[in-house]
């Protein structure tokens, strides 16, 4: 079992999944399959680190879980962001920019 | 706050752990079957899509094991199930269960109960307010009454005169208070009791003595500065304990009318509970009376000194100033009363000073008796606990080897080390927690019997068996710290064995690292207990020494009895009645050989001394003043000290008769060298008296103060020409009896015989010569006693350690006994093989115990008596001791490996 997220930039598989979240509630699945799809592929995140991100997501209280039904009928634990989890969003995604650009300005050099 | 958030989710899910985990599984598996269903659109049929998933996401249960682990409180689950395998092992293996958990009670259990008494003595304050305030006026414990300069300079007692100076002339302290440096006995009845007067003990102090500690009544009122005055109305208070054991409780006593020595008091108030008055010792105060209520009043005058001193500085006051102030205040006085101090002291007024120490403790007499005595002590419970310690690590490597094919499995099918070492350190401290609950038991207990060995023959003692929360930390983190300390290493080692050499069942790999530890640890086992043994030896035959020597009188058979003439209202024009009432019927009782009457007798903590002068040669101040006694006819033959010339003081020695004198060895020796001091006249006091007495006889010496020196220069005066201005202390106070059969036995006759003469003649105590004898050396049997018990304890470890170890390895080598015996070595080679490698350890173990029991002996050194620290002869006994026992204990698997069939043992595994 390959460890996908050790591919990951580390501590940035929190700020992917809020920021998939910030565009609607999602369940694991869908969080696992939108973050492959948006990164073409170049992430995938298995269930186990999916899993312990979402828990430790959601003792943040950043985001909170509701049952419901997919649209195909079958019963779901959808996670959604909380007002805190926008903010932490916000600060993450500039903070990551701050950084990338001052890695890019580096690497240029 | 997330934290907060974490903590009370984490409850949360740990509360309700079967919904959370189905709630996950249900989660999981949507996940799962959502990959599988997007497979399937994709193309493949369900079994393909179901392998696919699966190598991608890996099993389900590894996912819930991973996000299981992530939460915090799953650490506290493992804990947990950590602690349910503990006790499922532990409860599988009763007999290495019961030994540790005995082993750890008994060796923390005893360190405990040391470190209880150490703690109560050495280091509690007295239960009195802000006591680091409190400081006293002198540096040591001399007792009881003296004129002029103090030993060394060093003031500790003082008169009432100069205590007043004292008083009024330094401000720096906001109360001064003082009290006799000795208890008083009393003889209280309350008015209107039928029963006759019963002996109590007393301490007279200043009016400002409790408000100077700090303390007020219990109930009623403590004693006040205007209860010390002169012509006030005789106030006592009376102490708590008395009062609950005595009284039982009653409230009706506090204003209540008692008579104390004849005069009429009032018991004003009841002391706090844990007060026990300025010292810490056994039978403390049962009253406080006021100075002022004092009938010797002689003792008011600047001459004597008897009074302790202890006060309280004020906050601001600085200790090197006030004594600076204090001894120019001793010297001025001491300047102006040189009427008081004997002319030969003159030339040392100018060196007596006063050290104020701190007194928190108050006066430390029990903390200096005892300081020696507890430290050896401390020393032998910790040599005791490294010995257990030694034999809880050998114990837990045994265990852990037994476990070790278990452990091998576990390692093999991917086990992390980290989890097993936890598990295992688990075990240990379960283990450790378990022996540290039972070391409570065994130290409550084990307090107790120390208190009563150390205090034999007092009623109370004001320390609490219970032990303090100090104490009790003090066992929970050693126990603990034990634990992880043995522990750690077995546990580690077990771990990090190689699971392929394990596996392959090969239980003979010899030459590993933990037995190479077990064989040490035994070797340190056997030359701590060498130490253990010899130091035990040491004080034991010290202390046979001690009570076994040639006292100089005999203790077989006689009663000593304790009465109070004075505290009964006798004056002196009554005594020559009484002394002749009590002549006449003592040697009437049955059973009673010879009767005797004296001042005091040997050994029961009294002692006069007095300079004296010969006839016919100059004053020689060189000797320290000799003990004197007064005492009735037949004293010399009731107690059993031999009269070697000359005559005994007998009935002849009346007032009107000549005054004559018998003399011991040692004062004949010192007085009269190669003279014949029979028939020569000496006298006490100046040269005008030097033919006061004339010497009759000599008796041998014997021992009445120093039962370690050689007895000192004594004389012996008869009772009956006793003048009458010779203050209370000569009035009798011992009757000695020489008796049939048991002393114990004949005490109710004893006393019936008393009250006949005189129902409220006190008696403050009845007790065999060889008891009180005893009493002398209650220290040196308590560490004698503990050093023998400690000694067996040890003896024992040793023997399981040995045991344990020549069996462990006599097991692993049953293959290779197997060979040897099939290749033709006899039994006898194979028991000497064994036993042989038993004995390289006890050889060691003595070569490293005996060297560093030589050395440490010299901290005995002082305390022994009659035996040289480095006493061959019990040096010898201890390694016999030793190698006997472990001759024993290997003999045992030695002899099972004798008896190996070699075709057994080749068919072994």
């Amino acid at each position: 079992m390959a460890d996908k997220p050790s591919d990951l930039v580390q501590g940035t598989l929190d700020m992917l999944i809020l920021k998939t979240l910030a565009l609607e509630p999602m369940h694991g699945y869908g969080i696992s399959v939108r973050l492959e799809q948006m990164s073409s592929g170049t992430f995938r995140i298995n269930a186990g680190s999916l899993f312990v991100a979402l828990q430790r997501l959601e003792r943040a209280g950043v985001i909170r879980n509701e049952w419901k039904a997919t649209e195909n009928g079958r019963r779901a634990k959808y996670y959604i962001l909380t007002q805190k989890g926008r903010r932490r969003l916000n600060d993450e995604t500039r903070e990551w920019g701050r950084q990338v650009a001052a890695i890019a300005r580096i690497l240029e050099a | 706050m997330w934290w907060l958030r974490n903590f009370a989710l984490g409850l949360w899910s740990l509360l309700r752990r079967e919904e959370v985990s189905k709630e996950f599984d249900a989660e999981i598996n949507g996940f799962l079957e959502m990959a599988v269903e997007e497979k399937m659109k994709r193309g493949m049929d369900r079994a393909q899509a179901l392998r696919a998933v699966r190598l991608e996401q890996g099993s389900s249960e590894v996912t819930r094991e991973i996000v299981h682990a992530a939460r915090w409180e799953s650490f506290l689950e493992i804990c947990a199930q950590d602690l349910a395998i503990g006790f499922r092992r532990l409860w599988r293996t009763p007999g290495f269960t019961a030994a540790v958990v005995l082993t750890l009670a008994l060796g923390i259990g005893a360190t405990t109960a040391i470190f209880t008494l150490v703690d109560a003595v050495m280091l509690k304050s007295l239960p009195v307010a802000i006591p680091k305030q409190l400081y006293r006026l002198g540096d040591n414990n001399n007792c009881c009454e003296m004129t002029g300069t103090q030993n060394d300079g060093s003031f500790v007692l003082y008169s009432y005169p100069l205590y007043e100076r004292l008083r009024d002339q330094t401000p720096e302290f906001s109360q001064l208070a003082a009290f006799g440096s000795y208890l008083s006995d009393l003889s209280i009845r309350r008015r209107g009791d039928a029963a006759a007067a019963q002996p109590y003990k007393g301490e007279y102090v200043s009016g400002n003595y409790f408000e100077m500690f700090g303390i007020g009544a219990f109930a009623g009122r403590a004693l006040i500065a205007q209860d010390d005055t002169a012509g006030a109305p005789p106030a006592a208070v009376m102490s708590y304990h008395t009062w609950q054991t005595r009284f039982g409780s009653d409230p009706s006593v506090i204003g209540a009318a008692f008579t104390i020595n004849t005069v009429p008091y009032t018991i004003v108030g009841v002391a706090p509970p844990r007060f026990y008055g300025d010292t810490l010792r056994s039978d403390p105060p049962d009253f406080w009376l006021p100075l002022a209520a004092h009938p010797d009043r002689w003792l008011f005058d600047p001459g004597p000194e008897w009074l302790y001193l202890i006060g309280r500085l004020r906050p601001d006051a600085r200790p090197q100033q006030v004594q600076a102030r204090l001894n120019v205040e001793l010297q001025e006085w001491l300047g102006n009363h040189r009427e008081v101090i004997p002319a030969r002291d003159w030339k040392d007024i100018a060196q007596q000073h006063v050290h104020l120490t701190p007194a928190g403790q108050g006066v430390e007499q029990m903390q200096t008796d005892y300081a020696l005595g507890l430290r050896l002590l401390v020393i032998l419970s910790a040599l005791l606990v490294l010995i257990a310690c030694a034999n809880i690590g050998n114990l837990l490597l045994a265990h852990g080897s037994a476990n070790r094919s278990q452990t091998a499995v576990r390692l093999a099918l991917g086990a992390p080390r980290t989890r097993l070492v936890q598990q295992m350190l688990t075990e240990t401290v379960l283990l450790a927690l378990m022996g540290g609950a039972a070391a409570l038991l065994v130290a409550y207990a084990g307090t107790h019997a120390i208190l009563s060995l150390a205090f034999r023959g007092a009623h109370y003692v004001p320390i609490n068996a219970r032990p303090s929360i100090a104490v009790l930390c003090f066992a929970f983190i050693t126990s603990v710290a034990t634990g992880i300390a043995v522990g750690i290493a077995p546990a580690w080692m077990t771990s990090h064995s190689n699971p392929a050499h394990a596996l392959s069942g090969a239980g003979h790999s010899r030459g590993d690292r933990s037995s190479a530890i077990q064989k040490s640890l035994v070797i340190v086992q056997v030359a701590f207990s060498t130490v253990l043994l010899i130091g035990a030896g040491l004080v034991t035959q010290s202390l046979r020494n001690l009570e076994y020597q040639k006292f100089g009188f005999v203790t077989d058979g006689r009663l000593i009895v304790n009465i109070a003439p004075a505290l009964a209202g006798y004056t002196p024009d009554r005594l020559t009645g009484l002394y002749q009432q009590l002549h006449d019927s003592l040697p009437q009782i049955p059973g009673v050989l010879s009767a005797s009457i004296s001042w005091y007798s040997p050994l029961d903590g009294n002692n006069a001394n007095e300079r004296v002068v010969v006839q016919g040669k100059a004053p020689d101040y060189r000797w320290t003043a000799p003990s004197w006694d007064r005492v009735g006819p037949c004293y010399f033959e009731t107690i059993g000290t031999r009269l070697l010339r000359g005559r005994a003081i007998d009935e002849h020695d009346t007032p009107s008769a000549p005054h004559v004198a018998v003399i011991n060895e040692t004062f004949a020796r010192r007085f009269f060298p190669n003279e014949d001091p029979i028939g020569r006249r000496f006298g006490m006091g100046d040269v005008s008296h030097g033919g006061d007495y004339e010497i009759v006889g000599i008796v041998e010496d014997a021992k009445y103060q120093d039962t370690r020196g050689p007895a000192y220069a004594t004389f012996f005066l008869p009772l009956l020409q006793s003048p009458s201005g010779e203050n209370v202390r000569g009035w009798v106070s011992a009757i000695e009896l020489h008796v049939t059969g048991k002393p114990e036995n004949i005490e109710p006759a004893v006393r019936q015989a008393l009250a006949e003469i005189d129902p409220n003649l006190t008696v403050l105590k009845v007790v065999s010569f060889g008891e009180l004898v005893a009493r002398n050396f209650n220290q040196e049997r308590l560490i004698a006693r503990l050093a023998e018990l400690f000694g067996v304890l040890a003896l024992i470890l040793v023997c399981v350690g040995l045991y344990g170890l020549t069996s462990y390895a006599v097991a692993r080598r049953t293959h290779e006994i197997g060979i040897r015996m099939a290749l033709g070595a006899e039994r006898a080679n194979i028991l000497v093989m064994v036993l042989r490698s038993a004995f390289a350890y006890l050889g060691l173990g003595l070569a490293i115990g005996i060297p560093v029991a030589l050395a440490g002996g010299r901290v005995l050194a002082d305390q022994l008596y009659g035996v040289r620290n480095y006493d061959p002869t019990i040096v010898a006994i201890a390694a016999m001791v030793l190698a006997s026992v472990s001759f024993l204990a290997a003999s045992i698997p030695a002899r099972r490996a004798a008896s190996v069939d070699p075709l057994i043992a080749l068919h072994y595994e």
